[in-house]
């Protein structure tokens, strides 16, 4: 695409005022604060606390998310079934449901009165106000930004490498692992990095579904929101805002580059 | 030729057992011996102070809007105490079979707040067209009190108002934040809100009459797994180092 | 692992008809399959090596029956052992040639890479062992895709256009290799192509479909 001509320019135009949208707000937070009440904020021990729960608790739901959700993104992607659209349907709701709702979800499926909740409560897990169930609430509404991704990237693969590692002698899982996989992982990581970053912005549901209790599921955003109403809070939620903004941003910017992603795929491109 | 594929099965087994452990580690054993008290958030101060002393026996407090404490309890939330920011919501509650006898244990005053240097004075003030003025949704209790104001101004005055009404927060904390922000020119918050942001805003006091009666009731949640720890924390609220904590920090007595 | 006769019997609903097709290739023996697009051959061979199934068919190596819809036997692809060559080749884009090669090898990874790197040498590109199959020619990367298929030590193979996708410059040369290389083997082959010069030169007989049926096999 030429840039002189008017449609190259109008794109560019248009590429700028969208880096300039979304940047903006990013950057006032940074302008607000100053790095001495950065580097503060990081010495309180409820925002260390909170942003290394913020990690692990995303950590452990990503590997979930990829577990379970990279074989059924295949599954969903490359075979043709009755009801596949509704299923595909079904998993992408979180996504168009509105974070508290989703929490008295989690509660009606999971909480004590729930649905599954005298078989979570026999296993002896605990979930409502426990670590565990930030991970449950983080699952649920970041997955589909993953299984959306995969489901693309798995589709668009072409059959006849799969189908020539089969006749080589690779099983399905093989062909899968080996062929598979390898082809498909800028899709993959683009998907597992937006995950990522919905799960560390996550707040309504995590708040309705594990309650907001420091250092066992006040994550970042619940502790920013906590600040609020504290003396001086203000200050306090905007320093912690803009760690967690950083934080977000170097992991999915590593996600990304382990994934490849920006490597491959502009071979067209001048 | 068979190899490969269990060794990576078995691998992949692996990381499955350890993510389960891992996952069950992080379940706890639902607080053990610590009360869980659900809490609305403009008590965040004195309660968070009154769990770390011994009276509060270590209890861990989660914050949040009124409403959502009050669904969580229905939804069987495993909780001790509520501590909620009105009346209505445990009343209800107790009528469900979900809380004990809700007991008022703290009373507060709606003030208006505007920015440090507004320069809105006074609540006519308010009903000046190009205000802009913030107030809690109608179903957290300080957006109720709110409505209670305003229905007892004249008329002329409340459609002023309420025509300068550009948002309806979830939370009270929301609507502080708006008013510190610039966002607001305005807004009905409690006076205890005030004081936390004092730095930053301006209380304007409202007049007798129009001061409606904001009551925070407590009660046991009925399912409490520490029944008598969860008593002796709301006697501390009602007269103990929770009452205490509650005065420091501008609540008035019950 | 003996191999023996390649036998497939298959009837097979196409769009604007049904295949119908039956023939039977001995070990060394190589049989062209010519026809119009459409006409069902790639469709053979991917019923022969497992990738597909007819509605009712026998495919069978030897004494051993791959397929048998009657009797509930369908072998997947990859405990078959038969070789095929896609007609892009199919290569595996995010390894290198020798990786592509060493695919159905096992034992340790160095073994492995000799073992590839060799049969690459046989075809004279032994050299572009680490490239890419994005950096390689169409020859190269057919010469890569025939290593790899042969390094599977097929039981019988089954090349679909082989030389289809190269230009007319390489085509001459490409054909007269693969000529030589056919003619040392000791399994069934089956070639598909569309060009009946080509037919002549890698086959020892030709088979035509027309309508979904074979005809004159010479």
């Amino acid at each position: 695409m030429r840039l002189r001509s008017p449609f190259g320019l109008l794109s560019a135009l248009a590429l700028a005022l969208a880096v300039a949208f979304f940047v903006l707000p990013i950057v006032a937070i940074f302008a607000d604060v100053s790095p001495a009440r950065l580097v503060a904020a990081l010495g309180e021990e409820s925002a260390r606390e909170a942003l290394w729960l913020s990690l692990r608790t995303t950590a452990i739901a990503m590997a979930i998310v990829l577990v379970l959700g990279t074989p059924a993104a295949y599954l969903l992607g490359r075979r043709r079934f009755r009801g596949r659209a509704i299923l595909i349907t079904a998993i992408e709701l979180p996504l168009v449901v509105p974070p508290a709702v989703a929490g008295i979800g989690l509660l009606a499926a999971f909480g004590p009165h729930g649905i599954l909740g005298g078989a979570v409560h026999g296993a002896g897990a605990e979930l409502v106000f426990e670590t565990a169930g930030v991970v449950v609430a983080l699952t649920f509404v970041s997955a589909p930004f993953y299984l959306r991704q995969a489901i693309t990237a798995f589709g668009a693969l072409d059959r006849r490498p799969l189908e020539a590692a089969r006749t080589l002698g690779a099983g399905p899982f093989r062909a899968f692992a080996t062929v598979a996989l390898p082809t498909a992982r800028e899709g993959l990581a683009s998907g597992l990095a937006l995950a990522w970053g919905r799960a560390l912005g996550e707040f309504g549901a995590t708040l309705l579904f594990a309650g907001s209790l420091p250092g066992v599921t006040q994550t970042a955003p619940l502790a920013i929101f906590a600040e609020f109403s504290r003396p001086g809070g203000f200050v306090a939620a905007l320093a912690l805002s803009a760690v967690l903004i950083s934080v977000a941003a170097a992991l999915l910017l590593a996600t990304k580059l382990l994934g490849g992603v920006g490597s491959v795929g502009t071979e067209g491109a001048r | 030729m068979r190899r490969p594929p269990l060794a990576r099965f078995a691998t992949a087994a692996l990381i499955v057992a350890m993510a389960t452990a891992s996952f069950m580690a992080l379940c706890g054993s639902g607080g053990g011996s610590t009360l869980t008290v659900l809490a609305a958030s403009s008590l965040t101060g004195p309660l968070s102070e009154y769990a770390r002393e011994s009276g509060g026996a270590g209890a861990r407090t989660s914050f949040a809007g009124s409403d959502q404490l009050a669904a969580q309890i229905r939804q069987g939330a495993p909780a001790d105490v509520l501590a909620s920011a009105d009346t209505e919501y445990p009343r209800r509650l107790h009528r469900e079979g979900l809380v004990g006898k809700p007991h008022v244990f703290a009373r507060n005053l709606l003030v208006v707040i505007v920015p440090q240097d507004g320069n809105v004075d006074s609540l006519s003030g308010l009903a000046k067209p190009g205000v802009k003025i913030a107030i809690g949704d109608r179903s957290v209790p300080v957006g109720e009190y709110t409505r209670v104001v305003l229905s007892r101004l004249p008329a002329g005055e409340r459609r002023g108002i309420l025509a300068n009404v550009r948002s309806e927060e979830p939370e009270v904390s929301s609507v502080v934040a708006k008013v510190t922000d610039g966002a607001a020119d305005a807004g009905f918050v409690y006076a205890t809100d005030a004081r936390v942001a004092a730095g930053e805003v301006r209380a304007i006091r409202l007049p007798g009459h129009l001061q409606p009666e904001v009551a925070y009731a407590a009660a046991v949640v009925r399912d409490s797994p520490h029944p008598a720890a969860a008593r002796r924390y709301l006697a501390g609220l009602l007269s103990g180092a929770g009452a205490k904590a509650l005065r420091r920090a501008g609540f008035l007595a019950p | 692992m003996s191999g023996g006769r390649l036998e497939l019997e298959a009837s097979l609903p196409l769009r604007d008809f049904t295949l119908e097709v039956s023939l039977a290739v001995a070990p060394g023996e190589r049989l062209a399959l010519m026809g119009r697009s459409g006409a069902g051959k790639t469709s053979i061979l991917r019923i022969a090596a497992g990738l597909m199934g007819p509605r009712s068919g026998r495919v069978s190596l030897g004494r051993e029956t791959w397929l048998d819809t009657g009797a509930g036997i369908d072998l997947p692809p990859e405990r078959r052992r038969c070789g095929l060559l896609f007609q892009e080749y199919a290569l595996f884009a995010a390894m290198s040639a020798w990786r592509n090669v060493a695919y159905a090898l096992r034992g340790r990874r160095g073994d492995q890479r000799r073992r590839a790197v060799g049969l690459l040498e046989r075809f004279g590109i032994g050299h572009l062992g680490e490239a890419m199959p994005a950096d390689l020619s169409g020859g190269e990367r057919q010469r890569v895709a025939l290593a790899r298929a042969l390094a599977a030590e097929p039981r019988a193979l089954l090349l679909d256009e082989p030389l289809a996708a190269l230009d007319p410059a390489t085509r001459e040369g490409a054909g007269r290799e693969l000529d030589a290389l056919l003619a040392a083997m000791e399994i069934p082959v089956v070639i598909v192509t569309h060009s009946a010069a080509e037919a002549s030169r890698l086959a020892d007989r030709t088979a035509v479909i027309e309508q979904g049926r074979l005809t004159a096999t010479g």
